[in-house]
């Protein structure tokens, strides 16, 4: 493509070194401070006893939108080359204008239905403008004056802890930026624009968190509806979901204190730690300066220290010079198209977790809940590019239980093993060949011993690395991963290698018919072994105990 | 159906006419030295026309804010100097593939920002009518879109297009003596133009008649996907069909004809010459049987300070992008210069690659829309410009299709089908004089209410019998505006070549 080499030959490395980062949202957080009151209790936290903590949070999502939210680049990957996903529109050309994507809309929508936002019949766009090299155009287009939708609410669970509100305070629309990374040698920056002018989402909350703990869970929820809904990828680490983290302390019973905004934090992990330290930052300012409030600033967080610093006060804080985007005019939903996204929302979390605990009740086990938490929470694309059905790891779930299978059999071989190794290769259930029909039948084997454990998990890595639409019974064979004994019962194979295992090891087969059982374990690893995971550890025990003491007696 | 209807104006003309009565590229290298019209002209097309497109052998040239592919846009700013874009602006690409020889770039003021095409790198255009004058009397072409309108008036060209956000296109037609149509907002794509200010630019044409303004505007005005702000074909057909089912039965454009006289456009700075020639072609029409009502349009008085608040901030914006890096001039930053802050860096490109009335607009447009003055400013002209569609809308007898809640006016006894006003307050200044006061502000007190209202306006010349020996400033141009409710851009043109038929009967 012609605009490809041009951008090549156009795009020049701005000689600059960058101190901070600007911010990529608003700092325009207001506390309601009338709602304050009465709407949580004051609870008593041993690390800073007397002191109520108070945290809001600013949430960035990548939308999940095949293409951005203006213009028909598609989204990238992280590890796509620099500059491949650009149109001149996000490279600001001139005379280029904007379109909206309407994917966008509708998973912005869906978003603000899952937190029970009222959504705005009309919205608007407006221009936010600075001067920074990952902003071809100089501003961002987001919806400063009237946001997709407001006044929404998220029920929050913690490990340990109460279930609390979290209130919503509204859902925009907006550009993502460019990436400049700055190298401090040449004192030269590189622009990639793949990511510039990409969906983002802004789910703002209000002040209702008191914890670093609630904080974390108020993320960790919202990162499981946003999955559900297909939505938002929701990944920290990765960069689709950013926080910018808004902090203040007051004394028990007195009105809340000033507060500081934290930007960019990209773990959960990071961000409790910021809010700890900012709380004793904020304390103990408070404590040297009686009389005092905390000034208001805009701080970073240091990964290495865990410790924030300040990046700007409110005397700094840029004027953006907000102006409705002319181009795009006012973004008006028809009641058609918001009962539409209503009726055909992918189930929340909680309810599909109330529905598999109601159809499968050997679920409910305790000791299970980790790896349903896996299967809701951290599951694969239920929903895949621009809100359509990837199927994903629940259908994966149902359909593997429909054949009458153990769900407890397929929740541990599901989570544990299948997903478990995509993981490890980087895969997810959408984009790997293993079909469902081919993983129920290893279970299958599994369950009726024809595979023991350790050989399904190698022919599970086997499938994986090496596709084949084979029958898997047709493959294990060629493996020669058949267990020796399928039924509980012995087989010649398994006997010889018992046999040979007990004429190999003398000394402890002596131990054993001394009295001293433990022994037995050895023998047992020694068969284990030799029969490359085929045998079922159970089995060769018995065999082995019986083995040993008929020779015994004999 | 715009399609069928061009096939029958293309059948009515003489298409050799154009092709072979002259080769404007000679004429070009012939005149454009003294004009100054062109700033880029296109290689000879190696094929040659289709006879059977709608716009077959008409050349046209372009104005250097929309973007070709083959031939650098340079919006007349040192910024772009260079610039060539990837892609083709869609009303170029329209035309290409209506038949037409894209002939060249005109001249311009930067940006598009200027009433008097001297705010430019090429140097300023010089108004062709009367070329025999000495250097000392030369005049201006009128701006923004100056060499599109001289290229038309010397007859380097067919037509041209411009573009106009306060009048850009309309003022220099009645400088240069020719015809100039600022469409409805939304009938003709804006993609590939560059922008000053979205809400109120405007692609537009000019030729020496208007029936060669209708053939390119019907080749033209279509709806594009590309541009959010396009109208769509539903609103296009509920304002043509309402204004010529309002005109259809009489066979005379001017019988019967409601035409608003609108007090507030003869300002105390307005010649007496031009408010003599606009009498007389009121009462030519007069006999002809239109109704001249006169009207009051009383928001008029603050249109100028909306205008250019919203203008100037709508500027600060769209030309934020033109930093150097991705694409344009850059300029590369001294030693003293503050490294750290990104837009200390850009100030250096900016600095030099802006001219001083881009610069002085991007000023104006950023403390408009600053957190102290957004209010009093940006948001208070944004009510002045409602009050000012409010004003137009009352008095249309059409209502506007294209406004959030369209309605009728309630009283349909005072209303009019079009406003005439002078077009300028004065003919062509002297170049001399361009750059001195604040009266080409002035000026676009006639032609920003149009724009901010998202309404078609056509200036013509005054019909005026020819004088060649004459050397008194009479016989300089002037131009008389038409203006209708939006989409009625088919009514507009009609009494434009209504009027320019007053003296040939």
């Amino acid at each position: 493509m012609s605009y490809q080499r041009l951008l090549q030959q156009q795009t020049r490395l701005a000689a600059s070194a960058f101190v901070v980062a600007p911010s990529l949202c608003r700092s325009s957080y207001i506390f309601n401070r009338r709602s304050f009151h009465g709407f949580r209790k004051y609870q008593e936290d041993p690390r800073w006893p007397g002191w109520q903590v108070i945290v809001g949070i600013e949430t960035h999502a990548q939308i999940k939108s095949r293409r951005k939210l203006f213009s028909d680049a598609f989204n990238s990957n992280l590890d796509d080359e620099p500059n491949t996903h650009v149109v001149p529109f996000d490279a600001a050309f001139p005379g280029t204008l904007p379109k909206l994507n309407p994917k966008c809309v509708d998973l912005g929508l869906r978003t603000a239905v899952a937190l029970k936002c009222d959504i705005n019949r009309r919205s608007s766009f407006d221009r936010k403008h600075y001067f920074y090299s990952d902003l071809p155009s100089g501003y961002q287009i987001t919806q400063q004056y009237s946001p997709l939708a407001m006044n929404g609410a998220l029920q929050v669970t913690t490990a340990g802890g109460e279930p609390f509100t979290v209130r919503i305070k509204q859902i925009q629309l907006e550009q993502d930026t460019a990436k400049s990374t700055f190298n401090p040698r040449t004192r030269t920056s590189r622009i990639d624009l793949n990511r510039a002018g990409a969906g983002l989402m802004e789910i703002v909350s209000e002040p209702d968190m008191r914890s670093p703990e609630e904080a974390a869970g108020y993320v960790r929820t919202l990162q499981s509806i946003l999955r559900a809904m297909g939505s938002s990828d929701g990944n920290m680490e990765q960069g689709s979901m950013r926080c910018d983290v808004n902090i203040s302390v007051n004394r028990k019973g007195e009105t809340p204190g000033t507060r500081c905004e934290i930007k960019n934090l990209n773990s959960v992990r990071f961000m409790m730690a910021a809010i700890t330290h900012e709380v004793h930052r904020q304390i103990a300012f408070l404590a040297e300066n009686p009389g005092e409030h905390v000034p208001q600033e805009t701080r970073g967080f240091n990964e290495d220290t865990f410790t924030t610093f300040r990046l700007r006060s409110k005397e700094d804080a840029p004027d953006y010079r907000y102006m409705p985007d002319a181009n795009l005019g006012v973004l008006v939903l028809s009641e058609a198209r918001i009962n539409e996204i209503k009726s055909t929302l992918p189930p929340l979390p909680h309810e599909v977790r109330e529905r598999l605990l109601e159809k499968y009740p050997v679920l409910r086990d305790k000791a299970r809940q980790a790896s349903l938490d896996v299967l809701l929470v951290n599951n694969e694309r239920v929903v895949g590019l621009d809100g359509e059905d990837a199927g994903g790891a629940i259908r994966w779930f149902d359909e593997l239980c429909e054949g009458g299978r153990d769900p407890a059999l397929v929740l541990n071989w599901l989570t544990q093993e299948l997903m478990g190794q995509l993981a490890s290769r980087k895969e997810t259930l959408a984009d790997n060949t293993l079909s469902v029909s081919q993983f129920g039948a290893l279970v299958d084997m599994v369950a009726s011993r024809t595979l023991t454990g350790t050989s399904g998990k190698f022919l599970l890595r086997h499938m994986l690395a090496n596709p084949s639409q084979r029958p898997m019974k047709e493959i294990a064979e060629e493996l020669e991963l058949i267990a020796l004994a399928p039924s509980t019962s012995s087989s010649p194979q398994l006997h010889a290698l018992c046999t040979a295992a007990i004429a190999a090891l003398p000394s402890e087969v002596a131990a054993v018919r001394a009295g001293n059982k433990n022994v037995l374990n050895k023998i047992v690893g020694h068969v284990m072994r030799a029969s490359r995971g085929r045998a079922d550890a159970l089995v060769v025990r018995v065999l082995v105990e019986e083995l040993v003491f008929e020779e015994k007696n004999a | 159906m715009r399609l069928n209807v061009a096939r029958k104006w293309t059948k009515s003309l003489p298409l050799r006419h154009y092709s072979t009565r002259c080769d404007y590229r000679q004429v070009i290298s012939e005149k454009n030295p003294s004009v100054n019209a062109f700033v880029n002209v296109s290689q000879r097309p190696s094929l040659p026309p289709s006879e059977d497109l709608p716009l077959s052998g008409l050349a046209i040239a372009i104005k250097d804010n929309i973007a070709t592919k083959s031939l650098p846009t340079t919006c007349s700013s040192s910024m772009l100097r260079d610039f060539v874009s990837p892609f083709d602006a869609t009303v170029v690409k329209l035309l290409e593939e209506s038949g037409a020889d894209i002939i060249g770039k005109t001249n311009c003021d930067e940006f598009g920002m200027g009433s008097l095409n001297v705010n430019t790198i090429h140097g300023p255009v010089k108004n062709p009518c009367n070329a025999s004058r000495s250097q000392s009397e030369e005049r201006s072409a009128g701006g923004s879109s100056g060499g599109s309108a001289a290229a038309v008036a010397a007859g380097m060209c067919d037509a041209a297009l411009g573009t106009d956000t306060g009048g850009s296109i309309r003022l220099p037609a009645s400088y240069c003596g020719v015809t100039g149509l600022k469409p409805s907002y939304g009938l003709i794509s804006r993609w590939g133009v560059v922008s000053y200010a979205d809400s109120l630019d405007c692609v537009g044409i000019l030729a020496s008649r208007a029936d060669t303004v209708k053939r390119v505007f019907d080749s033209i005005a279509q709806h594009d996907n590309l541009d959010p702000t396009s109208a769509p074909l539903e609103i296009r057909s509920l304002a043509s069909e309402h204004a010529s089912s309002l005109l259809k039965s009489s066979s005379s454009i001017l019988k019967d004809l409601r035409i608003g006289i609108p007090q507030e456009y003869f300002p105390e700075e307005i010649s007496s010459e031009i408010v003599d020639h606009v009498r007389n072609v009121i009462a030519q029409l007069k006999s002809r049987g239109a109704i001249i009502v006169p009207v009051s349009l009383p928001t008029t008085e603050y249109a100028l300070s909306s205008y250019y608040v919203l203008a100037t901030a709508e500027a600060s914006s769209n030309l934020a992008r033109y930093d150097g890096v991705q694409y344009g001039t850059y300029v590369k930053s001294g030693l003293d210069t503050d490294k750290t802050k990104t837009a200390q860096i850009y100030a250096q490109s900016r600095t030099v690659g802006f001219g001083h009335e881009v610069q002085k607009r991007i000023l104006l447009g950023t403390y408009a829309l600053s957190a102290d003055a957004f209010d009093n400013y940006f948001l208070q002209a944004q009510r002045i410009r409602q009050l000012i569609k409010d004003d137009f809308n009352r008095v249309f007898r059409i209502p506007n299709y294209f406004s959030d809640s369209p309605s009728q006016s309630e009283d349909l006894a005072g209303t009019v089908d079009v406003l005439l006003h002078p077009s300028a307050i004065r003919t062509a200044p002297l170049l001399e004089d361009a750059r001195s006061d604040l009266s080409s502000y002035v000026q676009d007190v006639l032609t920003v209410p149009a724009s901010l209202g998202g309404l078609p306006a056509l200036s013509v010349p005054i019909p005026r019998p020819v004088e060649p020996n004459s050397t008194n400033s009479d016989s300089w141009p002037i131009g008389i505006s038409i203006v209708g409710q939006w989409g009625t851009d088919d009514m507009v043109l009609s009494v434009g070549k209504a009027l320019e038929g007053l003296n040939e009967n």
